[in-house]
């Protein structure tokens, strides 16, 4: 049988909690109402940017047949879709992290469970907007390497 | 044993206790002791309004409440109590208001007024709109706000702490006249921590009783279960004497079998009642206002259609509020609660079908007599000093043998305030009394007394049976052999309650326990309000006797007052009682003569 | 303006059904009680009982019996028995209600009929959890008027449609039927709760109240109505009929108002 959850007084039947329980840590600033503000606005966006670059990938012209190396190479030699692709990337990953985190305030029992639960995401969240990042901006869709052309068929033969 | 010193203790937390708290707390070191917690308390039942001659909608004023108060109560009220509760209605309304309570409003945006039965303008020659209201439901509206502003003001609640016992100590003293009595006075009270089983004395200058009634002697009933005349029995058991315990109002239209109450709003806005035959019988008992007469006349025409075999349902024993003949917009509109009542609770629709109802125990008009400071009296004219007593477990009197609908609001308004400034005040001017010398021994001694007794009696077999015989002996008609038969009934019961048993031995949350406890002060109210009914040999307000069936000026025009006093024995008593001694107290007049009372 | 109602007629001819001779119908049940006695075990258990109930008896009908004729120990709170004092919030199979408002016949009395403690708070004994955070939450949101201007001599003026702003909100009863139905709030208990954010609102769209901006800091906590999920376990919890998450997207609304 398990026990009914006790909240702020312990174990079931630890008797009395104290009458001026405190409420840890009162937040100051308006983080929480920003949070929430920027998961509907960041959803709504999201909308438009993802179900826009489904259908220039998988409707337009060809459809799913175009996409190879040489179609994202050509999106990224865009800035427009350069700029686009960054959008989504950074509003998905931010708006996924913080769904993420309300969730793990949610069902995280214990403060040291929710902060490394924390710390996990937060790190995993920087890696691959960082890596992502770079992806986009550093993208060359024709490297040469030791004066030597990449294989691939976006690039004309040197 | 742990004591407590406070400068003001409050016994209850429902309106009354939680006014006097308000005003107490901001001049004294107050505590209130309540055995629910603030919000559960009955005060938030009531639904219709509270009345004051605010004059919002229509001309209106105190003099005129003054006179229905006192024709309403059919002139057992004290005048001078009821023109300062009249008086002060006004104010009442105004700081319920600044406290924040939501009122409805007028149009021009001031508190709205409507009708109530027996407030009438000009003295009876029309109904006139006094009710103040907050949609159905006033008295919650009253209980939240005087719980907000007790946050408000910083109150110290103890929740769930039984007050069992009022410590009292007798101090030989002379009277003017030179004879010697023993004067009282009030050294604080003795409770039961429900969480921990454990007794906590407090000390106080000033005690406020605030505790309610006692509707659970009676089966039916709109009283909730907690109900049980507790600080009415605690006074009595020391010496404090009862006011007008036989007088006990029956409301009219309570739910058949239940006994949760549908407001008189309902005929106010022309709902009728029916026997089994269908007929609309009120119109043989009152051919004028019929159904709209005064609750103690509809209830006993009710009880008479049922005794003559007209009542409906399978036991033939209730009558029937017939609402369809009304628009289902308008009931919805107006009536929201007892259309919600009817549905989960009977399983009728009230648009369809008619709702089955009976006569319900209301309210107490009697309890701890007290004067218009709210300073309880432990004779016709002693007060006890820093012992006061507000709301239905007083009486002031101002209620008289009938109360007026919306009166109790009211009472518990203007007495609770007045209640909680004068205990502060007190306690300023006065001293400690010294603590009798282990002040929890009778406490202890009736709790242990159930605990480890090995008794074979249910608790709840006995309240049953108790129950049982008041509503067949002591209800809205009453004979002596029918009242008779009730202090046999309590004779035998008390004897079974000797040998009661408590199933529960532990010390947490020990509910059980309490209601061995309450069942003691159950059969001892019980037992006053029957003996006051014998004596009192005629019919007035909600006390009607069948072989006295009217009011007799000459002999009872005054209050019976009840003392629990161990020299009266059987053969020394007029109602072959035991253990009670009655006597009477004189009724104030002011200005108005008594009359007969037609509507 | 008004039109005289037509006088009802003396006597009418009443359906058999209700003028009487109708059976009670009884039934049989199994009420599985969840209890707990620290005094007696640190383990909580199930208890069966097996009864006879009538027609129109509702849970707390069910429990008195236990109490009174089986097993005084059973404990559990209740005072006014038709929902009005909120004393009697449990959880009835699975979901949180008013043992006084719940009909048994409304439930599946084929199946064991199973009442709980309210979940969130500590349970003290069988039925009867610690109010005592539940209460502290709601004082923490300053649930009274806060009224800066002069007290005039008579009533503060209120228009009927302020009035009518925040009606809903006056009927909560504090029976924690709303706060214990939030996934939330059993986490950590640390969220301040539908019941508080109700009693907040309370004032905050009250036109006669001046301190809102204080009450909207307040809920504006990382434990204040951000926390809100809108699962609506609240509005269905709530015995009165309050429309709770609808009032929490009020005060989220306010706040946001107020800051942009």
């Amino acid at each position: 049988m398990t026990t009914i959850q006790s909240p702020r007084s312990g174990n079931i039947g630890s008797g009395k909690i104290a009458p001026k329980y405190t409420r840890t840590g009162g937040s100051k600033g308006n983080f929480e109402m920003l949070a929430w503000l920027f998961m509907r606005l960041s959803g709504i966006v999201l909308v438009v940017l993802i179900f826009g670059h489904l259908f220039v990938n998988l409707l337009v012209g060809e459809g799913i047949h175009a996409i190879d190396f040489g179609f994202v190479a050509g999106k990224w030699a865009d800035p427009f879709w350069q700029i686009w692709d960054l959008a989504m990337l950074w509003l998905a990953m931010l708006h996924g992290t913080n769904g993420v985190r309300t969730i793990i305030n949610d069902y995280a029992e214990k403060d040291s469970t929710r902060f490394w639960l924390k710390v996990v995401l937060y790190a995993a969240t920087t890696v691959i907007i960082i890596l992502g990042t770079l992806v986009i901006f550093t993208f060359n869709p024709c490297p040469v390497v030791d004066g030597v052309q990449l294989p691939g068929g976006f690039c004309p033969a040197p | 044993m742990q004591v407590h010193k406070y400068d003001v203790v409050i016994v209850g937390a429902g309106g009354a206790g939680m006014r006097a708290a308000i005003e107490s707390g901001q001049r004294a070191r107050t505590a209130v002791l309540t055995k629910l917690y603030p919000t559960r308390s009955h005060t938030g039942a009531a639904q219709g309004g509270m009345c004051a001659a605010l004059a919002n909608v229509e001309e209106d004023n105190w003099e005129w409440h003054t006179f229905d108060t006192i024709k309403g109560g059919d002139y057992l009220v004290d005048q001078d109590a009821a023109e300062v509760m009249a008086k002060e209605a006004i104010d009442a309304v105004l700081d319920l208001e600044k406290m924040g309570l939501p009122f409805n409003r007028t149009p021009e945006g001031r508190i709205d007024q409507r009708r109530f039965g027996g407030h009438t303008r000009d003295h009876g020659k029309a109904p006139v709109r006094r009710a103040c209201y907050a949609a159905d439901r006033t008295g919650h509206m009253i209980l939240q706000t005087l719980y907000q502003n007790c946050v408000k003001h910083n109150v110290e609640f103890y929740n769930e702490y039984y007050v069992l016992d009022l410590l009292i100590v007798e101090e030989d003293a002379v009277r003017e006249d030179g004879t010697p009595y023993k004067q009282k006075r009030v050294a604080g009270v003795v409770s039961y921590d429900l969480a921990s089983g454990e007794l906590h004395v407090f000390q106080a200058k000033s005690v406020v009783f605030a505790s309610g009634g006692a509707g659970k002697v009676f089966k039916t009933t709109s009283n909730a279960h907690t109900l049980t005349g507790d600080g009415m029995g605690i006074a009595f058991r020391r010496g404090i004497p009862l006011e007008d315990m036989e007088f006990f109002q029956f409301h009219p239209t309570g739910l058949a079998g239940l006994g949760i109450l549908l407001t008189e709003g309902a005929r106010g806005e022309g709902a009728i009642l029916r026997n089994s035959e269908g007929e609309r019988f009120m119109e043989r008992y009152a051919p004028t206002i019929k159904d709209l007469a005064p609750r103690d006349i509809v209830a006993r025409a009710m009880a008479n259609e049922v005794r003559e075999g007209r009542g409906c349902g399978p036991d033939k024993d209730y009558v029937l509020l017939d609402l369809t003949h009304l628009e289902p917009a308008h009931i919805e509109a107006k009536l929201p609660d007892i259309t919600e009542f009817a549905r989960t609770y009977l399983g009728v629709e009230p648009f369809t079908d008619p709702v089955p109802v009976f006569p319900t125990a209301h309210y107490a008009m009697g309890g701890i007599p007290t004067n218009i400071t709210t300073e309880v009296l432990q004779d016709n004219d002693t007060i006890v000093p820093g012992l006061y007593a507000a709301g239905e477990v007083a009486c002031v009197s101002v209620h008289g043998s009938n109360r007026l609908g919306t009166n109790s609001l009211l009472d518990i308004n203007v007495f609770g305030k007045r209640a909680g400034i004068a205990a502060a005040e007190y306690s300023k001017t006065a001293d400690f009394v010294e603590l009798p010398e282990d002040p929890e021994a009778m406490t202890r001694g009736l709790l242990s007394g159930l605990l480890e007794g090995n008794g074979t009696e249910r608790v709840a077999q006995i309240r049953k049976e108790l129950q049982d015989t008041m509503d067949a002996n002591m209800q809205v008609f009453r004979t002596k052999e029918s009242l008779e038969q009730v202090l046999n009934d309590i004779e035998k019961f008390e004897e079974r309650y000797k040998n009661v048993t408590v199933q529960d031995k532990g010390k947490r949350f020990n509910l059980d326990l309490l209601e061995a406890v309450e069942l003691g002060f159950l059969l001892d109210m019980a037992k006053v309000m029957t003996v006051g009914a014998l004596h009192r040999e005629e019919s007035r307000g909600g006390h009607y006797r069948e072989d006295f069936p009217d009011r007799d000026d000459e002999k009872f025009m005054k209050h019976s007052m009840a003392y629990l006093d161990s020299s009266v024995t059987v053969g020394s008593s007029a109602e072959s009682v035991a253990g009670i001694r009655l006597e009477t107290k004189p009724v104030v007049f002011t200005r108005y003569e008594p009359m007969e009372r037609k509507y | 303006m008004t039109t005289e109602m037509a006088e009802p007629a003396s006597k009418i001819e009443l359906p058999a059904s209700v003028a009487g001779d109708g059976e009670i119908p009884t039934f049989h049940i199994t009420l599985r009680v969840r209890r707990y006695d620290p005094e007696v075990s640190e383990e909580a258990r199930w208890d069966d009982y097996k009864l006879t109930m009538y027609g129109t008896d509702r849970v707390l009908d069910a429990l008195h019996k236990v109490k009174w004729e089986i097993d005084g120990s059973v404990s559990f709170r209740r005072s006014c028995a038709h929902g009005v004092c909120g004393s009697d919030a449990m959880r009835i199979n699975g979901r949180n209600r008013l043992a006084c408002k719940t009909l048994l016949k409304d439930l599946d009395t084929t199946k064991p009929i199973t009442v709980e403690p309210i979940k969130g708070l500590p349970v003290e004994k069988d039925l009867i959890v610690d109010m005592e955070p539940f209460f502290q939450s709601f004082r923490e949101v300053m649930p009274f008027l806060i009224n800066k201007g002069h007290e005039p001599t008579k009533e503060r003026l209120q228009s009927v449609e302020d009035r009518e702003r925040f009606d809903d909100t006056t009927k909560c009863i504090l029976c924690a039927a709303c706060t214990s139905s939030c996934p939330v709030f059993w986490t950590d208990g640390q969220y301040f709760g539908p019941a508080a954010i109700v009693n907040a609102h309370r004032f905050i769209f009250d036109s006669r109240d001046d301190a809102g901006d204080m009450r909207l800091e307040i809920l504006n906590d990382k434990e204040g109505v951000w926390r809100c999920r809108t699962t609506f376990n609240c509005s269905e919890a709530c015995p009165r009929g309050i429309q709770v998450t609808q009032a929490i997207a009020e005060v989220k609304q306010a706040i946001l108002a107020r800051k942009i």
